[in-house]
């Protein structure tokens, strides 16, 4: 016997006392998640804000969060004795079987270096919980010598590492504590949350952010926090056992979705002497997790492999030796991949290798949304989330704390599930930087260990400090700029664009800041500098540039506290001023009223709007639609869904500009109206989109244009999984970037040169160093494309012919004709007028100038129905009227 | 009680024979006496002055074998020269099948002719011979009910029961028309499923195919559905109604979404659904932009944005998880949750599919009934059932096994005369003009004719759902609700 085998066969024993179990599994389907890892401790405050921003993916019914680095001192203890002792955390649901639980399983076999109950709250029903959570017991500890001994020698374990034989041992103990105090019984009477090295999990019966407010961890640091808002199906919960994260030992794991095939992998786990005792699927992905890892300790890449096999075509661009041992992982794991929509976070505390990790998983078919983002300088951070909101209120909550951190990350992305490009993980692991002060650095790097960075040497703005000023050269900045603002041509926008962004080479951090500020002030005189200034400092946010020595997250924040400072000073809805622009946000909503003479756009503050519902911004704007309010700019969004759902039809003359994390369902039923959302969006864009104009400066989410059945639509970055699956019509898309799998599937918009739509697909980026604009390696990688489509077309701009026939199923090749260039030039125009991107650009390939047929490649149904009406038998003498 | 509107008037059958149940042959022995004639009268046989021959018998106004007690006028027996014969029509024995036998189609076509259950005794409608299911089940009658007169029973169902400022939709008898999409069925057929819903102050469903402008009209008795391929989905068509449906599957082939042959895409068809003529249309099996509860949710929350006083009722097949899955759809904010067994289905859906998938209705019915009132919800939402209601009793049954109300979708097509030869995916031939968009074949009737046929049919149902609650002598539908206590299994009983 080897030595997983040993770990396994011990167990045997153990395995035979567990209950029998109900079948079923614990019913949930979605959750959020959310999880980041900072090279400095941070405070469990900063867990709360994005728990609260994804309150809607729970319904308060269970939440979790896990913590894993801490400082000693915090604890009480050494900082050996918090390497190297197990953490034991035990829920008491009967505090009174706390000490004959300790008597039989924690006294006669460990050692005890310190023990506490946690601190809590007196009252839970002051935070507005329904049900009391645990109480909870820590204990720092280390397996007693002898029984450890004892425990080797029962099992023929010599041959491991003793560390690995004590962590067994500690596996074993919490397993006979949770078999005993919850499978076995009616009333659950006490399990352990967690026992690993140097973290700690805690769960409760309501939203995740009350954990920390329970059990007062406002202000006690960590290194990697991640949350969980759980949605069980069933109405009752009393206790949190089958609440998130869940951990085998030195891990803890969230999870967004569900396994189809639980019971294939509770089979697969049961062969392995890993019995499931809290029947959520959470659990298996905890335990595979421990058996692959700890037991039979694959790498990491492997790990995942078994998790999210790659598969199709992206196998095919493996190398042939990652294919020979891809293929073995495969087949082994057959049975216990798990099958289903699902998204894991793990934070992890990799004992062997010194390190603290964060990571997040993708499953291959990309069923659940997962943003990522990382934010590099002073101190580091990685992020990992359900939406992009959540981390944006992260690092806003991160920033109240310590400046260095700042409210928009470097750089924000999505893996691709069991891709040969990413392998759909992404791992933030934090070592030590060497710098022989035990400070910490943060390496982000994905299933293959490429590593994921953002530019270095880049300078950052200080937005806390009041920049000194350069007297002279504020001067003249002033000047010009107010020879902008009263240029009588309209384009003082677009020339402070031009030259602000000309400068930015030049310009010191200061003098930037000045110069935004400047035109921020100037902004107040009057209605038409406002609208100077809004375009400027707008088309500063939206458009890619190089932005020199300056960190170019930290240009948009400096931009966006100017935005958000402009939009504020806005007059007052109740002022009844009369000027161009008017703004109303919550706390003014009832003041709501028809435009008077003279205004024409209204100005919302949305953040303390609801993210749906009866006190959600999107009913506003409806209210306002129909006392006569026509053009719109929402900011300081956070997430609040269906923005400009529910207008009804012909909204034609209906302008909405965006700012903020904007949500799900945005321009969803939309018939006329134009949206412009500045920054990247959420899932479920334009669903059943019937006419108008969406102009996204940045990327899309998951089932962008589902069911659409028409209107034009500009996408500056990438699109996630499966954009205008099942549209028809004729929608007209051009996504800059590329999508993630799965485009346009079952398409049906009829011929794109009579009157149907179709899809641009340009497959290029912006260089994260100078935003020049960069090809991808390919402009499609994904294994689907055009699916089932039966109308409509691809344009793909693909110069090197890399889209191959593998990744069509239904469509086919065709030639670039002179009617298809002259249908898409016009897009390609307004493109370029909306985002920058020059046609001559698009056209250019290794410097060379090409011609449209060239650089273009036609996709469209094999089975091109041109039916002649005779023929078909489908005409309709008298069609039905 | 049935409202006002609803009017019944005789509605024979569009074509000149019926299917007759039964054959009455003349042989050659026959002398032209005119016995027979003058002594049936059901009219089956006619004589006509001057003609040296008696005319064909006409089958289907026969009684059959039951006339024998008729000393009188059984012609059999009356003829003096034996030349007359009685046998079950062969063609007769073709019909329908073990859920839906020749005789239920036979009633539910006197039931559309006339308004009322049919009066002869040799048809056996009330359950058919699947050997299961309802066809199982029996009502248990109370020997001394409650004395109850028809006129004091309620027979209406109210939709909205959360109590969150939506409209307060009340129907009039507890059953509204399936989801049938003008694709899969003609226009007129729709168009009379609506108008029947206006009548009846109840409702019918648009299915997924698009919202004819022709429906306009009914727009308070239409439900629109949104299913997985969006078809014919616009935020117009969502505020034109008073209850949006969210189709996540259906029983009949759960699992499979949605598939329109390119041979029923037609030209008119492939407008509304704004798609290529003559391609087959995929609907995708789940909503791809719903893979968890808290989709669902959102999902719910964007209709209920978009039409803030609609009631969303949310459509489901039956998997073992039902109960799970209906009480999550409470959660999410449903006001129906709809659940559609293994059963129904016309044609269209797979023998495979529907046979092998699906969870029985009238066992998933009490699962989700008493999960959810485990849950504290049932109060809360109402639940209906659809997936082989074929008759007033199976509606009883349903009730009584923990459903508000059912949904009808079969038995109305059935009430245009459809024979039940299951070939609806072929479309454009449709024997009956129904599940077609052909011009030709959708002209073989008009809406007038139709709508009085599934308007009587309705009141049949109802007059029999009277009948029964009088004989369990109770007042209000919503007291069956159930009442597992008054139903018996026949081999368990």
């Amino acid at each position: 016997m080897n030595s997983a085998d040993k770990i396994l066969a011990s167990r045997i024993p153990l395995c035979s006392n567990v209950p029998q179990l109900n079948q079923n599994t614990e019913e949930e389907g979605g959750c959020g998640v959310t999880g980041f890892i900072s090279s400095i401790p941070v405070t469990g405050k900063n867990i709360f804000e994005p728990s609260v921003q994804m309150h809607n993916r729970g319904n308060g019914k269970g939440g979790g969060i896990a913590a894993v680095g801490f400082i000693p001192e915090a604890l009480g203890v050494s900082r050996q004795i918090l390497e190297e002792d197990y953490m034991l955390h035990i829920a008491l649901l009967d505090e009174s079987i706390a000490g004959e639980l300790a008597e039989t399983f924690i006294l006669p076999f460990l050692t005890i270096d310190k023990s506490e109950k946690l601190a809590r709250i007196d009252d839970y029903h002051n935070i507005g919980l329904e049900v009391k959570p645990p109480e909870i017991m820590r204990y720092f500890v280390r397996v007693k010598q002898d029984v450890l001994d004892s425990f080797i020698r029962d099992n023929k374990l010599e041959s491991l590492d003793r560390r690995d034989a004590e962590d067994e041992f500690v596996y074993q103990n919490s397993f006979k504590i949770n078999t005993k105090y919850y499978a076995s019984l009616g009333d659950k009477k006490a399990f352990v949350m967690s026992h690993g090295r140097n973290m700690m999990i805690l769960k409760i019966v309501g939203y995740a952010e009350n954990v920390v407010k329970y059990y007062k961890l406002e202000d006690f640091k960590a290194h990697a926090w991640i949350a969980h808002q759980r949605y069980p199906t069933r109405g009752r919960v009393w206790h949190p056992g089958g609440c998130h994260p869940f951990s085998a030992l030195n891990e803890a794991l969230v999870h967004n979705g569900d396994f189809a095939n639980y019971q294939s992998v509770c089979d697969y786990l049961k062969q392995r002497n890993y019995y499931p005792l809290f029947l959520t699927d959470t659990e298996e992905a905890a335990l595979m997790l421990d058996l692959w890892s700890r037991v039979y300790k694959y790498p990491l890449e492997y790990l995942i492999e078994a998790l999210a096999p790659t598969s199709e075509m992206d196998f095919d661009l493996l190398t042939p030796e990652k294919q020979a041992v891809y293929k073995a992982i495969q087949t082994h794991h057959v049975g216990s991949s798990p099958d289903g929509p699902w998204f894991f976070i793990i934070a992890k505390n990799d004992v062997q290798k010194n390190q603290l990790q964060l990571i997040g998983i993708t499953d291959t078919a990309m069923l659940r949304p997962q943003v990522f983002a990382l934010q590099e300088g002073e101190v580091q951070i990685g992020l990992i989330c359900s939406e992009k909101q959540a981390i944006d209120a992260t690092l806003i909550s991160l920033e109240r704390e310590d400046p260095r951190f700042r409210p928009i990350a470097d750089k924000y992305w999505n893996a691709r599930g069991g891709s040969y490009t990413d392998g759909g993980a992404f791992i933030f692991s934090l070592v030590d930087s060497g710098d022989g002060a035990g400070s910490k650095k943060l390496i982000c790097t994905d299933k293959f260990g490429k590593v994921i960075a953002t530019p270095k040497g880049k300078a950052i703005c200080d937005t806390v400090k009041v920049p000194a000023i350069d007297e002279v050269a504020n001067k003249e900045m002033y000047s010009w700029l107010q020879e902008q603002f009263t240029a009588i041509d309209g384009q003082g926008g677009w020339n402070i664009f031009t030259c602000v962004r000309d400068r930015l080479k030049t310009f010191s951090p200061e003098s930037f800041q000045r110069c935004i500020e400047t035109i921020m002030g100037l902004a107040q005189q009057s209605d038409e500098f406002r609208q100077v200034a809004l375009d400027a400092l707008t088309l500063l946010t939206d458009r890619r540039f190089d932005t020199g020595a300056l960190k170019r997250s930290s240009v948009l924040h400096v931009l966006k506290i100017n935005l958000d400072a402009i939009l504020a000073s806005m007059p007052a809805i109740a002022k009844n001023a009369g000027e161009h622009f008017c703004h109303i946000d919550f706390s003014t909503r009832a003041d709501l009223r028809p435009p008077l003479k003279n205004e024409q756009t209204l100005v919302l503050d949305a953040e303390h709007f609801e993210a749906e519902g009866n006190l959600c911004d999107a009913i506003l704007l409806v209210a306002a639609y129909k006392l006569g309010w026509k053009k719109f700019i929402i900011y300081k969004y956070r997430g609040q869904r269906f923005t400009g759902c529910g207008f009804g039809p012909k909204t034609q003359g209906i302008r909405i500009n965006v700012y903020g994390s904007s949500g799900d369902y945005l321009a969803s039923g939309i018939d006329g109206m134009e949206i412009h959302v500045h920054g990247n969006a959420q899932d479920q864009l334009c669903q059943i989109f019937k006419d108008g104009k969406l102009v996204v400066y940045g990327d899309v989410g998951q089932t962008f244009m589902y069911g659409a059945k028409g209107g034009a639509a500009y996408i500056m970055g990438n699109a996630a999984g499966r954009p205008l699956i099942n549209a028809v019509g004729k929608p007209r898309v051009v996504i800059n970037g590329t999508a993630l799998d799965y485009l346009a599937e079952s398409f049906m918009a009829g011929d794109p040169l009579n009157g149907g739509g179709f899809v641009v697909l340009n497959g290029i980026g912006f260089s994260d160093e100078d935003g020049s604009i960069m090809e991808y390696d390919s402009p499609y990688p994904g294994s689907n494309i055009f699916s089932l489509a039966s109308g409509g077309a691809i344009y793909v701009r693909d110069p090197h012919k890399k889209l191959v026939d593998e990744q069509l199923n239904g469509g086919e090749y065709a030639e670039m004709t002179d009617a298809d260039w002259n249908l898409i030039l016009p897009y390609l125009h307004e493109n370029e007028k909306l985002f920058g991107i020059a046609l001559e650009d698009l056209l250019t390939v290794n410097l060379k100038k090409k011609e449209p047929r060239e650089v273009y490649r036609k996709i469209r149904p094999k089975k091109a129905v041109v039916m002649d009406k005779n023929d078909s038998g489908l005409g309709e003498a008298c069609s039905c009227k | 009680m049935k409202p006002e509107t609803v009017v019944i008037k005789p509605m024979p059958s569009r074509f000149k024979h019926k299917v007759p149940k039964y054959k009455v042959t003349r042989s050659d022995a026959c002398i032209n006496c005119g016995m027979c004639a003058k002594s049936c009268p059901y009219g089956v046989h006619e004589r006509i002055e001057g003609h040296n021959k008696m005319r064909p018998p006409i089958d289907y106004k026969c009684i059959g074998y039951e006339c024998r007690k008729n000393d009188e006028f059984y012609c059999v027996y009356k003829c003096p020269r034996k030349a007359l014969s009685l046998s079950l029509n062969p063609m007769y024995e073709t019909l329908g099948d073990c859920r839906w036998t020749s005789d239920m189609i036979i009633a539910t076509w006197i039931m559309a002719e006339t308004g009322y259950p049919p009066e002869r005794t040799d048809i056996g409608y009330q359950t058919g011979n699947s050997d299961g299911g309802f066809d199982k089940l029996r009502l248990k009658f109370p020997v001394n009910p409650l004395k109850v007169e028809r006129d004091e029973i309620s027979t209406e169902l109210r939709l909205n029961r959360r109590n969150d400022g939506r409209s307060n939709v009340v129907i009039s008898t507890p059953m509204y028309g399936g989801g049938m999409s003008f694709g899969s069925v003609s226009l007129s057929t729709m168009l009379s499923k609506a108008r029947n819903a206006t009548i009846w102050n109840t409702f019918t469903c648009t299915g997924e195919g698009g919202y004819p402008e022709m429906l306009y009209p009914y727009d308070d008795h239409v439900i629109t559905q949104v299913a997985t391929g969006l078809f014919g989905v616009r935020e117009e068509t969502i505020q034109r109604v008073r209850i949006v449906e969210f189709k996540y599957a259906q029983g009949a082939k759960p699992g499979l979404g949605g598939h329109l042959l390119g041979e029923k895409n037609t030209e008119s068809v492939a407008r509304m659904r704004e798609a290529v003529k003559g391609t087959s249309l995929f609907s995708p099996f789940p909503f791809h932009s719903v893979y968890s509860i808290e989709d669902h949710k959102k999902h719910i929350d964007w209709i209920k944005q978009m039409n803030p006083k609609a009631l969303v009722s949310v459509k489901v097949s039956t998997p073992n998880d039902v109960d799970m899955v209906a009480v999550g759809s409470y959660y999410a904010g449903a006001h129906i949750i709809h659940i559609d067994g293994g059963y129904g289905g016309t044609g269209a859906a797979p023998d495979i599919a529907k046979k092998n998938i699906a969870m029985p209705i009238e066992y998933a019915i009490p699962k989700v009934h008493n999960f959810l009132k485990e849950e504290g919800a049932r109060d809360a939402v109402t639940l209906i059932a659809s997936g082989g209601i074929r008759t007033a009793h199976d509606l009883v049954k349903a009730i009584c096994l923990g459903a508000d109300g059912a949904v009808v979708g079969t038995a109305e097509m059935v009430a245009l005369e459809c024979v039940r030869c299951g070939n609806c995916e072929s479309g454009r031939g449709c024997a009956r003009g129904i599940a077609s968009t052909d011009s030709e074949l959708a002209d073989l009737f008009d809406d007038e004719w139709a709508t009085q046929r599934i308007v009587n049919l309705y009141h049949a149902w109802n007059y029999q759902l009277v009948e029964i609650l009088q004989k369990f002598g109770m007042k209000s539908v919503s007291e069956l609700v159930g009442r597992t206590d008054l139903l018996e299994h026949v081999d368990y009983s």
